[in-house]
């Protein structure tokens, strides 16, 4: 390309009607989107395509890679251990979006009005303080805040009567633990984005419903929710993404998968399989797997999208 | 219209308890964090006790000073400090001109290639990762921090929430630019850019919150202790036998409470961002 070679410090002003003038646009437009494009192809689209193909091979890392044909889609359709770590993910998922998306809600109903100053500020900054940090100190902090013999939690819950699991060695109890530090390390983005929502309901419309005798119940059943619908929908979709491809806290807090692989998630089945057993072929296979799944979240979010555009 | 008295004592009431929940939640949340840096400055025989201490009895700074000798801190700090800076930079830079390219100049397949990109934002990082990961045993650069900064100067999302931001700044500025001889880069740089001031702040805190936070990428690809970053530092130094428990918390504190801090001071901004770019970290 002849492009790559014309200084971008052009300085006559193009003119889109001349073929010159179109033709050094041109030569700009891509110069502009040159790094861009390079990078692409080498980060994301080429390791995409690789990630395609890999996943028909099996491979160590190491000595070169076999044709395996559909060899890894049909050993992950007999692996337990992958419906497991999706049964997980899924179970993960849906209890992070109800969670989030009913808390996130409930808290911006809650500070959305008239209070103290003191209150509002304190309110918005507890809840956002846990979601600046990362995952690893969280995961770290967490461990030992549900520690069975020094926890707070299994301290103050002894205080009121409650005997605590031992959380992450009871199968049972290990992911609804990851579920409940999940939601405070992020529930502040959800409350965030739930509060810039209920910031655009119109206050005209509440308004005339409150002239209409509407309670506060029907105002908030009949008028701000369904106008909050879109936000709402926004936040189901993107707290799922996220879920979805949980890793971090998991990794960090029961590296093996918890006890009976209770914690396992989709994710971390990968990494053990990229990095740990390494089988490079068949992790792509499952990478592939998570691919589909984002595929259909973001086509239900167009779908939603243009269902709920006229909405509002 | 004024309710009776019955209504208004209730709302009242109603309000008062909304009001406690609140202080109640907001507790819950900031309680773990407290409890953290109070152990980390209590003196390692009486941290953990219980009845949980919430201030720290007999306060010490032994517990950090013990960091030094289990990982290299410091060096793990800059380490983090120095790939958020250039993946923040190199990617806001390439973003900033692709993303002008895309909202004001026209060229063949250029909304073919910004469909392209577009549709990237569905791949999930775990997907290219060992391709990624094979590319840098290639290149030399596993367990090195290059390994981390290279891949995150492509944004796909930034270069999207760029061009979106440029396209609202009107035409007729760069139009009048370019009668009066202005080139590309100098109605990008000196008009567009700084026009672009919200747009730009959000970008930057996004990406370098990412970065600082990132464990997955520096998990893969870093092993030695001096070439890790803060993250993976901590949960190496949490799984070795070596470091005591209120070590482990006084290392956490040291990467929390900055992070804290400067939260604080660009709160603002900072939720800002959040909202406007409605992305998860």
């Amino acid at each position: 390309m002849t492009a790559v070679t014309t200084p971008a410090t052009e300085r006559a002003a193009p003119r889109p009607a001349t073929p010159a003038g179109r033709s050094r646009g041109q030569r700009a437009g891509y110069l502009f989107v040159t790094p861009a494009v390079l990078l692409f192809l080498v980060f994301v689209a080429g390791p995409f395509a690789a990630a395609v193909v890999l996943s028909f091979y099996s491979w160590d890392l190491l000595t070169p890679a076999e044709f395996n044909g559909f060899g890894n889609f049909t050993e992950m359709v007999g692996d337990p251990l992958l419906y497991q770590a999706l049964a997980n993910t899924f179970l993960f998922a849906l209890a992070s979006v109800v969670t989030h998306v009913v808390g996130g809600l409930l808290l911006a109903l809650a500070v959305n009005r008239t209070m103290s100053r003191v209150l509002s500020y304190f309110v918005r900054t507890a809840l956002f303080f846990p979601f600046v940090i990362s995952w690893a100190a969280v995961a770290l902090l967490w461990k030992y805040v549900l520690d069975p013999t020094f926890g707070v939690v299994t301290h103050y819950a002894g205080e009121v009567g409650l005997s605590t699991p031992d959380w992450f060695t009871d199968p049972d109890w290990a992911l609804p633990a990851i579920i409940g530090i999940d939601l405070w390390h992020t529930i502040g983005f959800t409350f965030i984005i739930m509060l810039a929502g209920l910031q655009t309901v119109p206050s005209q419309l509440i308004e005339a419903a409150r002239c209409d005798g509407a309670s506060r119940r029907q105002i908030l059943w009949y008028v701000t929710l369904p106008a909050m619908s879109p936000t709402i929908f926004f936040a189901v979709v993107i707290t799922f993404i996220g879920a979805f491809q949980i890793f971090d806290p998991v990794q960090i807090i029961t590296p093996q998968g918890g006890p009976d692989n209770s914690t396992l998630t989709v994710v971390m089945y990968l990494y053990q399989k990229g990095f740990q057993t390494f089988q490079a072929g068949y992790a792509s296979a499952v990478s592939l797997l998570v691919f589909a799944v984002m595929l259909v979240v973001t086509l239900v979010q167009f779908w939603g999208a243009r269902k709920w555009v006229h909405h509002q | 219209m004024k309710p009776n008295a019955g209504t208004a004592g209730r709302r009242r009431t109603g309000r008062l308890l909304v009001d406690l929940a609140l202080w109640a939640v907001g507790l819950v949340m900031v309680a773990p964090l407290i409890w953290l840096v109070v152990q980390s400055l209590t003196a390692e025989e009486a941290a953990f006790t219980l009845p949980p201490g919430w201030v720290p009895d007999p306060f010490t700074l032994d517990n950090f000073q013990e960091i030094p000798g289990l990982i290299p801190f410091g060096r793990m700090a800059l380490n983090s400090l120095q790939v958020a800076v250039i993946s923040t930079v190199g990617s806001l830079l390439v973003s900033v001109l692709a993303a002008y390219a895309f909202s004001r100049l026209s060229f063949r397949g250029r909304d073919g290639i910004f469909m392209i990109m577009l549709s990237a934002l569905m791949v999930p990082t775990q997907m290219t990762v060992i391709p990624v990961f094979v590319l840098m045993r290639n290149l030399g650069l596993v367990d090195t921090l290059a390994a981390l900064w290279l891949p995150a100067l492509i944004n796909v999302f930034s270069i999207f929430f760029l061009r979106q931001y440029f396209n609202t700044i009107p035409r007729e500025l760069d139009e009048a630019a370019r009668i009066d001889g202005a080139g590309h880069l100098w109605i990008l740089f000196r008009m567009i850019v700084p026009l672009s001031g919200p747009a730009l702040a959000a970008m930057t805190i996004l990406t370098f919150e990412l970065s600082w936070n990132n464990y997955f990428g520096p998990l893969i690809f870093l092993s030695t202790p001096e070439n890790m970053t803060l993250p993976i530092g901590l949960v190496t130094l949490q799984s070795g036998q070596s470091g005591s428990s209120v070590v482990v918390f006084a290392a956490i504190t040291a990467v929390v409470v900055p992070v804290l801090v400067v939260f604080l001071c660009f709160q603002r901004s900072f939720v800002a961002s959040i909202a406007s770019a409605g992305l998860r970290g």
